[in-house]
């Protein structure tokens, strides 16, 4: 253990880490995971959601997907509380852009600024890092282009096609990468997501949340109907699938990952 | 181990815990319990007080219940002059609110703004957490009746029929089994007691013992809110057969 | 009069009412007057003061907005009806007798059920207006709700006394109307640069006020349909008009409904003569 290098907020450690920054990632890893997949004209989050205990307010479920503005979303996996003091800040960041500069902020200024509130609390006297990563999605104004960024607890950004953050993230990811397809078409994209959030959410549906932007639209956030149908769809494709193995008995497909690959169209 | 991590300030544990937020809510089960149970006409606050004294003013020394504003309450589970500080927030956040919009704050911006305060004292500057959860009641245009729980860590829910403090996990199986949908706040102030009277040590209970509070709408639309009064609580316990033999006590 | 009246330094709005007075618009100025008296100001200047002074002394009269002249030409109204909010604004951008702009829209829409129209200061009215809008929109961004019309109206009247009592107050009038999300109650706020605030069933500002409030006192009721409001908005702009002297270039016309914000069709190109 590097004696005390852990303890005091935000200091380097003699061998160059800076333990806080990586137990917030620790925390990250206990949140809930949420996926983000690009389309060829959308983009899609999707999140494991929690379900409501019975004596729970159902009109009142403070969820994990959130606008920032009109025409960007985020999603985030980690500690709540903190992705509220976060998204609060980044909203009064894109209208006070929207004010300043007339138009809307771009998905990559919002990240920026998003990652770079995350860095200055790995840095600043006294505070603990932000336990967050964040995916944040969206359109630019006029522009037909998806957009899909990352954020971490260190304050580090990155685009991706497709990525997962939050519990089992990597089995996810690895998921992703084995099933990303260039310019998937609405239907496709949001199959992959839920697709692969089944990779780690095991109760179906009424688990997971889909949101959707296209450019110049507003959020849509997929009715439980659809996704229940979504993910019907595919387990009885992957029971068809698994029978054909057991009849067929095609070489080298043993393994659960080949089986997943073979069967995405 | 744990030792490490768990004094100062607020920092992750390696495995990307908040031991401090986690003391805290181990605090509050130390403390008395609180009960909220939302019907459809009202909402009632019910709470355990520890502090029991024959010479404590009941009426102006309360300890777990406090009015928000116009149509808010809350009931306090945990260490007292914390929750001194955050309800003294909550009530200036909510007259700003009023000056600013002249109208009344809703009920979850309230809820909001606390459990904001609340996470800030997780991450900021060498504090420790408050070691309070509440129970908010209250009223607001959009939603009508709602019941929070907020907690130390800054998170908070709405919820049907809730429980914090001591024994809350038992108090929250009582409420499961005899919560029902759409009941009145008649029934669920009969509820509320039969629930205090299981997870509080003794079987009989008197009006020194327990607070108790209650959201409602007049018949005129008018939206109260009720601190009870000793004879009121004693009155609810004869009812429901609760209460103890004061006539044997006293004398 | 010498052309050195018109000194550089002299505000905008004095140099409007020198040229007025000169292209023989005698009765611009005669009204300039009666508002004088009717608003309980101080008595004219003696007789023989020169026009100059004149103007200075009418334009000047406020400590605070030597300009404040200018807005009063901007035509600013709104009507409530049933289950509707009417708010319409002139199109014409004026500096001094300058119309820069035929097309200006006047209003901002500050979430799906509130419009505010303003007419003031130049630079202060949109600087303001769009203020006041991120704001509305920041507030629906994070509680996943609207403020009511009424909240808003506060929130503005609020804004502004404190802008009043700043170093540099903005000069802004506005009518703020909308339908209460939930109640879907139609209202009407008018406010003006002073912070006052009212809750009003039809308003205006400027001098479209001497024109039209008679109107609409005569023909208003609060259970008007929307058709109904349109025509007597016609009734006020055929006025307005007929009356005013300048040429304030038409009205944009927006409805407030509960479904949201929709322009209305107004006949701006409709000739109005004036006995």
């Amino acid at each position: 253990m590097a004696s005390g290098y852990d303890r005091a907020l935000s200091v380097f450690s003699p061998d160059g880490h800076v333990f806080q920054v990586e137990y917030a990632g620790e925390a990250v890893k206990r949140g809930t995971c949420a996926v983000g997949v690009k389309g060829s004209d959308i983009v899609v989050l999707g999140c494991e959601k929690r379900s409501a205990m019975k004596l729970q307010d159902t009109r009142i479920t403070p969820s994990k997907i959130g606008l920032l503005d009109t025409h960007v979303c985020l999603a985030f996996a980690g500690l709540n509380a903190d992705a509220r003091i976060l998204v609060d800040k980044a909203r009064l960041e894109a209208q006070s852009h929207r004010l300043n500069l007339e138009d809307p902020a771009t998905i990559e200024y919002i990240t920026k600024y998003v990652a770079g509130v995350q860095q200055r609390y790995t840095q600043s006297g006294g505070v603990r890092p932000f336990g967050l990563s964040t995916l944040i999605v969206g359109f630019d104004k006029g522009s037909q282009v998806p957009r899909l960024y990352q954020t971490e607890p260190s304050g580090i950004y990155s685009a991706w096609k497709a990525n997962a953050i939050g519990r089992s993230s990597k089995t996810v990811r690895e998921f992703l990468e084995r099933n990303y397809k260039e310019d998937m078409d609405r239907e496709a994209t949001v199959r992959l997501a839920i697709k692969s959030l089944l990779e780690v959410v095991q109760t179906g549906a009424k688990n997971i949340e889909i949101a959707i932007m296209a450019p110049g639209k507003t959020i849509e956030m997929l009715a439980v109907e659809d996704i229940e149908a979504h993910v019907k769809n595919i387990e009885q494709e992957k029971q068809e699938e698994a029978a054909k193995k057991k009849t067929g008995r095609t070489p080298g497909t043993g393994s659960a990952a080949i089986l997943t690959r073979t069967q995405e169209s | 181990m744990s030792r490490r991590y768990d004094s100062r300030t607020t920092i992750f544990s390696p495995d990307g815990r908040l031991y401090q937020v986690e003391y805290a809510l181990e605090a509050i089960s130390h403390a008395g319990t609180a009960i909220g149970i939302l019907a459809k006409d009202g909402i009632v606050l019910a709470a355990e007080r520890k502090v029991t004294s024959k010479l404590l003013e009941q009426d102006t020394s309360a300890e777990k219940l406090y009015i928000l504003n116009d149509n808010m309450i809350c009931a306090v589970a945990g260490m007292t002059a914390d929750a001194n500080i955050l309800i003294n927030y909550a009530r200036q956040a909510a007259q700003r609110y009023l000056l600013t919009y002249n109208e009344d704050i809703p009920c979850e911006q309230l809820v909001r703004r606390l459990c904001d305060l609340k996470q800030g004292y997780t991450q900021h500057g060498g504090l420790r957490p408050f070691g309070v959860s509440f129970i908010y009641a209250g009223w607001d245009p959009q939603r009508q009746f709602q019941l929070y729980l907020s907690n130390p860590s800054g998170n908070y829910g709405g919820w049907k029929a809730t429980s914090s403090g001591a024994n809350h996990a038992s108090a929250q199986s009582l409420l499961k089994q005899d919560f029902k949908e759409d009941c009145t706040l008649k029934e669920a102030c009969g509820t509320a007691v039969k629930v205090l009277s299981k997870t509080m040590d003794s079987t009989k209970l008197s009006s020194e013992k327990i607070e108790f509070a209650t959201v409602g709408q007049t018949e005129d639309g008018k939206i109260y809110h009720k601190l009870w009064s000793a004879e009121e609580i004693t009155a609810l316990l004869k009812e429901h057969d609760l209460a103890k033999d004061e006539t044997a006590e006293d004398k | 009069m010498s052309k050195g009246l018109w000194a550089p330094r002299q505000p905008p709005s004095a140099w409007c009412w020198n040229l007025a007075w000169q292209a023989g618009h005698a009765r611009a100025f005669r009204l300039k007057l009666q508002v004088r008296v009717a608003s309980g100001q101080p008595e004219l200047p003696p007789k023989q003061a020169s026009w100059t002074e004149l103007a200075k002394s009418i334009n000047n009269h406020h400590p605070i907005f030597p300009h404040a002249f200018n807005a009063t030409m901007e035509v600013l109204l709104g009507i409530t009806g049933k289950d509707f909010t009417l708010i319409a604004a002139s199109k014409a951008a004026m500096r001094g007798v300058t119309i820069l702009k035929a097309s200006d829209d006047k209003t901002r829409q500050l979430n799906k059920h509130t419009l505010m129209a303003f007419n003031g200061e130049a630079g202060d009215t949109v600087q303001f207006a769009e203020y006041i809008q991120a704001n509305a929109q920041l507030y629906s961004m994070r509680n996943d709700t609207d403020l009511s019309p009424s909240a808003l109206a506060n929130f503005v009247r609020g804004e502004l006394a404190s802008s009043l009592r700043s170093r540099k107050p903005y000069n802004v009038n506005l009518l703020l109307g909308g339908v209460d999300p939930i109640t879907h109650k139609p209202s009407l706020y008018w406010l003006d640069y002073l912070a006052a605030l009212a809750p009003v069933p039809y308003a205006a500002h400027g001098y479209a006020q001497y024109y039209c409030l008679s109107i609409l006192d005569k023909h208003h009721h609060p259970d008007i349909t929307l058709v109904q409001g349109m025509k007597l908005l016609n009734l006020c702009t055929d006025e307005l008009k007929r009356r005013l002297p300048i040429d304030f270039k038409g009205m944009i016309v927006k409805a407030v409904t509960k479904d949201g914000i929709v322009d209305m069709e107004i006949d701006n190109d409709k000739v109005v003569k004036c006995a």
